[in-house]
């Protein structure tokens, strides 16, 4: 079985393991003992409240109980831009109007900002190949936001994530080739490793500071702003379920898109609910017909420091929840215990 | 023989009939009868003025054929360029780019939209006909300007700069224009200098034209490879200007990409070199000596008179010896001061 729960300092080896089978694009998880233990000791300290909130970098890690392995990782970061700048492009309008020619012109811009700077990041979400099927890809993204519905306190009210940008198959990114390639004459892999070290406002330093017309770039880096990456696409779907979409923020280097989205605005924060786990007699539910398959619930304890949840299909009732013993072992719970549940997936629009 | 002087009105219909040839590249030039009527009016009525501090004064000088008394070329001056407003052109700006930690150091070339030429004098509407082209009358014409400039500094800037047409191609397109402007104007190069008539000084360039630096690398291969670069048409001017000490490099025009060159006056032959002499009248041929061409100018602002002039060294005389032909051209008498300089 699959829990998600909050990272412990004796996870380091494992999750070194799952950093060398994650490949290039994934900037923020290499596999790198020193970097990985770094970010480790910050996370305890993190769940543990030792460090200030806009130190904090929540990470999670999905473990299959059957075997011990962790089969996935995802973290939130307290606040971006606070250490170093955090840099997006901004897509601007500038409108350029001649009455006397009767000419009026819109010119998309690239703002070169830190606008975002103090945001709290959704970021590092990768899922081992082997346990992509399913539901597991949805609890591991979502878990974060019954987190932050669960401890809303610890968060500033803006929440983004960076989503990978549009490349072709070979890896060439046509809005790199297009723009970034100009200023900095190195290839977008190096870019994306010094990225991965911690250099990336060094590079933002270099991108011209003065907004840049859209119309000047390449058609095809022109069509890829805001555009993720193929394999990205069902990620973006279920932030955007949750409540997070596209305000016209994107990535320097390859466009990808920032999602953002309001803590208060969340869908977690509107339809989450606490209830006690024990026995739950839903009248309606009783007198309606019965359905084939009840709906996916995500269900987690309420316990900051060892923060666990899971995928299970009892259905919440009154205040009261149903789970199995086993599902209550993975919770560390106990009958009489509280637990955060909210449906897997948002309502259908009239159902 | 050949004369240049300013532009008078009888001169209207000759220079219709020049107008009426086309000429690629010249965009400054009018085209209509009522329009060159107004330019020549323009042009005696600012010779006339009293100036102390240069205006809208714009100055038409013609090249005249004297053996068949036709006007073959022409040239022009304005005072103060963009007088009633501002003369917009693209300054070429090199952007350091350096990183200490990445190890990395370059430049980048962009574009910024500047005012800078603003109140600098302007040389325009350089034409000389296809005869005339090879021999000296061009330089004639092309430094007569500048010579008009030396003996009335008053009436000028101390800044000079001449726009040189860019490229284009058979149908009259411009690869500069059509990756810049055309994105802001939305129209077709000659459609836009036809609208604006070949003008830098209008509202509407504010309105439309980028106000953040454009980033050369990012413009298409053709548009880049046409900065700088002279329209065929223009190549003559480019040498001669080149040759009086004009420098190409700082500015860019906004709609084409042509050169603008520029110059402090005292960097310009004409201002450095040209020497004051006084009249005399020609010996009989003394065929000993070597000749020097020289553009020789009548001294005088309101009956201003230039000539080509073959004679003996003047630069270590105190006088020059013309022949009574050119005496009548310029109208002027021995023991009158010329204003002389090498071609």
């Amino acid at each position: 079985m699959l829990v998600v729960r909050a990272i412990q300092a004796d996870d380091l080896d494992a999750l070194y393991v799952m950093a060398s089978q994650v490949g290039s694009g994934m900037t923020t998880l290499k596999p790198d003992m020193k970097m990985l233990g770094d970010r480790l000791a910050i996370a305890v300290a993190s769940f543990a409240e030792t460090i200030p909130p806009e130190k904090r970098d929540y990470m999670f890690v999905m473990e299959d109980t059957d075997t011990g392995k962790l089969a996935g990782v995802c973290a939130i970061k307290g606040a971006v831009g606070l250490e170093e700048p955090f840099y997006n492009y901004r897509i601007g309008t500038l409108v350029h109007s001649s009455r006397e020619l009767d000419v009026f012109t819109r010119m998309e811009t690239l703002y070169l900002s830190n606008d975002l700077t103090g945001s709290t990041e959704l970021c590092s979400l990768f899922l081992h190949p082997d346990y992509r099927t399913g539901n597991n890809g949805r609890l591991l993204s979502k878990c974060r936001f019954l987190f932050i519905a669960q401890f809303p306190n610890l968060f500033t009210e803006k929440l983004i994530a960076e989503m990978r940008g549009y490349q072709e198959e070979d890896g060439r990114s046509p809005f790199y080739e297009g723009l970034g390639r100009h200023f900095f004459k190195m290839d977008f892999n190096h870019v994306d490793d010094l990225t991965a070290l911690g250099k990336k406002s060094f590079i933002a330093e270099l991108m011209p500071r003065q907004p840049l017309y859209v119309a000047y770039l390449p058609t095809e880096a022109q069509q890829v702003i805001g555009k993720v990456h193929v394999s990205t696409a069902p990620a973006r779907r279920l932030l955007e379920q949750e409540g997070m979409y596209f305000e016209g923020y994107c990535d320097i280097f390859d466009a990808g898109p920032v999602l953002q989205a309001r803590v208060s605005e969340l869908r977690a924060m509107r339809e989450s609910s606490v209830s006690t786990i024990g026995l739950a007699t839903d009248w309606d539910a009783a007198c309606a017909p019965e359905t084939a398959v009840s709906e996916p619930v995500l269900v987690s304890n309420t316990v900051l420091k060892d923060f666990r949840m899971i995928l299970s299909h009892a259905a919440p009732a009154n205040g009261a929840i149903e789970l199995p013993e086993a599902e209550q072992r993975l919770l560390n719970c106990h009958t009489g215990d509280a637990v955060r549940t909210l449906s897997l997936n948002p309502r259908k629009p009239n159902v | 023989m050949y004369v240049v002087r300013p532009v008078e009105l009888t001169d209207i219909a000759a220079l219709e009939a020049l107008a009426a040839v086309t000429m690629p590249g010249v965009h400054t030039l009018p085209k209509t009868r009522e329009k060159i009527a107004a330019s020549v009016e323009r042009s005696i009525a600012s010779f006339s003025a009293h100036v102390d501090i240069p205006s809208e004064e714009s100055y038409l000088f013609v090249l005249e054929s004297l053996d068949d008394q036709a006007i073959v070329g022409t040239a022009a001056i304005f005072a103060s360029a963009g007088s009633n407003g501002t003369y917009f052109s693209f300054r070429n700006d090199v952007i350091q780019q350096v990183s200490r930690d990445l190890n990395i150091s370059h430049s980048v070339h962009a574009l910024t939209l500047c005012s800078e030429l603003t109140a600098y004098s302007q040389l325009s509407s350089f034409y000389v006909g296809e005869k005339e082209q090879g021999g000296p009358e061009a330089a004639l014409l092309s430094r007569a300007r500048l010579l008009f400039a030396v003996l009335a500094p008053q009436r000028f800037g101390d800044r000079f700069f001449v726009p040189l047409a860019g490229i284009t191609d058979a149908a009259g397109g411009s690869p500069f224009w059509d990756a810049l402007g055309r994105k802001f104007f939305q129209m077709d190069f000659l459609d836009a200098e036809r609208v604006i008539g070949g003008a830098r000084n209008r509202t509407l360039i504010v309105e439309l034209m980028p106000h953040y630096p454009v980033y050369v690398p990012l413009l298409p291969g053709d548009a880049q490879a046409a900065m700088g670069q002279i329209h065929p048409s223009g190549e003559l001017a480019f040498n001669l200007l080149t040759a009086e000490g004009f420098e190409a490099d700082d500015y860019i025009d906004i709609f084409d990409g042509g050169p603008i060159l520029q110059a402090h006056k005292n960097s310009l032959r004409t201002f450095s070199g040209a020497l004051t002499r006084r009249v005399e009248t020609a010996a009989p041929e003394r065929t000993a000596v070597p000749r020097v061409t020289y553009a020789v100018a009548a001294s005088s602002e309101q009956n201003f008179r230039a000539v080509v002039v073959d004679c003996t060294p003047v630069e270590a005389s105190a006088s020059i010896a013309l022949s009574q032909d050119a005496q009548d051209v310029l109208k002027i008498a021995p023991g009158d001061n010329v204003l002389c300089v090498r071609i």
